[in-house]
């Protein structure tokens, strides 16, 4: 059965800071404003780019590349790296202004947010001025070169898509009445949700524009292109129904670290595990949370990758239980080699006091209660001030990094 | 360029109840003293249960970080930057 268009009010607002690491830096320090900036993992030449400025996006410099790859495009780069604290106080700073406006603000990632207006729209009927006044709030309250792109839209998808057609500083509004004349002027990749692979896909079934998409009929997108429940998403989606207002479960916590010395020296890899894994038992525990499964992932040097993950029967909760735990997996490498990247994840969570005590296994209440003595003196005195022997030296590795995507510590208070 | 420094500096501040709140204005470091015009941002951080302020402040010339220690209200000098490639 085809539906028509929504002809729902606009009443998603989605917000986006502009180059948001870049940005914050410009608005830090005066001295960078107007300049070719970067945000950089590291300082060194192969470290890859989170966050170019404005001016530097003029130039060609992308998200992803390397810095020796910037300098090509720009040799004046003027590098930056990352001030994790400093970006989770602007996007406090901006959930508050937001959470003004109405009770529903979803933070999306550390610079997006998304604010459903349908439970205040009788105290804000116009939403281009909400707009307006939301950057001119940012402005006064964060700092006058924060900038933000604005989309206004029926449903989450189209308020994406709208902020993102008019940057640095738009405010685009999408509904019934301009949607074809949008799909028109954009294609397939600026869709949130179409990579590459999605697009050869819809190519492959004859969809070359996102008209063709629309077009489409409900049943080819759901039994032909996607195969599944995703392509009746798509439909309604393009259409400006809402299907993306889900809110999902916290299913796994994980740290991931990019070595700056790539190396195989299992001394080195078991100080980072050690680290990864404590890093991860602290946001574990805070979430009140236990884990019945460890995961690694691995990339080599030669840029090939190796992942296992393993479900265990008794519960991991303490730093020592996972990575005993994630030493054993990683102990299954096939074929060790030099490691440049390592990930470990626990997944399988449930909630911590539901744990069953064990016949055989009387000190496991005792570590436990080791565990929350130790992460009260982290707390009081700061992290890491008492850490397994193993991590000892070890202040300056993995450092503090914004995950990309969705950030529920910052917004359940883990940094605060 | 940007050179991390870590010293405790002397530093006078203003505060300014209508608008900007606190400002360093001026900060003594290494026998020379430099007048603060700008704050650019100021956020907090939590190390434990302390509470630490930082102030990211500037002239025409310099970009200064400095954090302010709640627990001993001492002043450290953590960052000098010129706003120019390094």
């Amino acid at each position: 059965m085809e539906i028509p268009i929504s002809t729902d009010l606009a009443l998603t607002m989605h917000i986006d800071l502009n180059s948001c690491f870049a940005t914050i830096e410009q608005q830090a320090n005066p001295l960078l404003r107007g300049k070719v900036l970067v945000v950089a993992a590291y300082g060194t030449e192969n470290a890859c780019i989170l966050a170019p400025s404005i001016e530097a996006k003029r130039y060609g410099i992308k998200t992803g590349m390397r810095i020796k790859e910037a300098r090509y495009l720009y040799p004046d780069l003027v590098i930056r790296t990352p001030d994790a604290p400093k970006y989770r106080d602007v996007h406090l700073k901006f959930k508050k202004i937001f959470q003004d406006y109405s009770p529903n603000v979803y933070p999306k990632s550390i610079d997006e947010a998304v604010i459903d207006f349908r439970p205040t729209q009788v105290l804000f009927p116009d939403l281009v001025a909400v707009g307006r006044e939301i950057k001119q709030r940012m402005k006064e309250e964060i700092g006058e070169w924060i900038v933000c792109s604005i989309g206004i839209a029926p449903n989450r998808f189209l308020a994406k898509l709208s902020a993102g057609l008019h940057k640095p500083d738009g405010l685009t509004v999408i509904d019934h009445k301009n949607l074809m004349e949008v799909y028109a002027s954009c294609e397939l990749l600026d869709f949130c949700g179409i990579n590459t692979r999605y697009q050869a896909r819809l190519n492959s079934w004859g969809i070359y524009t996102p008209l063709d998409f629309f077009q489409a009929s409900s049943f080819a997108l759901h039994k032909q292109v996607f195969k599944s429940i995703v392509g009746s998403h798509w439909y309604h989606r393009l259409r400006g129904y809402e299907v993306d207002d889900q809110e999902f479960e916290m299913k796994s916590i994980g740290q991931q670290y990019a070595l700056q010395k790539p190396t195989a020296n299992p001394l080195e890899l078991s100080r980072l595990l050690m680290k990864l894994c404590e890093k991860m038992g602290r946001r574990l525990r805070y979430a009140q949370m236990q884990a019945h499964g460890i995961h690694i992932g691995i990339r080599y040097q030669d840029y090939s990758y190796w992942h296992h993950g393993e479900k265990v029967p008794a519960e991991l909760y303490t730093t020592p239980e996972l990575y005993k735990r994630a030493w054993t997996v990683l102990s299954h490498q096939p074929n060790p080699n030099v490691i440049s990247l390592l990930s470990v994840h626990c997944f399988d969570l449930s909630p911590a006091a539901q744990s069953q005590l064990e016949l055989f296994n009387e000190h496991k209440l005792r570590h436990r209660k080791v565990s929350a003595a130790v992460d009260q003196l982290n707390n009081i005195y700061g992290e890491f001030v008492v850490t397994p022997a193993t991590m000892m030296k070890m202040n300056d590795t993995i450092l503090d990094r914004i995950a990309f995507g969705r950030i529920r510590e910052l917004e359940n208070g883990f940094f605060s | 360029m940007t050179q991390n420094i870590h010293e405790d500096v002397d530093v006078i501040t203003i505060y300014r109840s209508e608008n900007t709140g606190t400002l360093p204005l001026k900060i003594r470091w290494r026998k020379r003293d430099y007048l603060m015009s700008k704050l650019g941002y100021h956020h907090i951080e939590r190390v434990g249960r302390d509470l630490h302020h930082i102030f990211h402040v500037a002239n025409d010339h310099l970009a200064f970080r400095l954090r302010h220690d709640t627990s001993n209200l001492s002043w450290k000098l953590e960052e000098v930057s010129d706003g120019n490639p390094d």
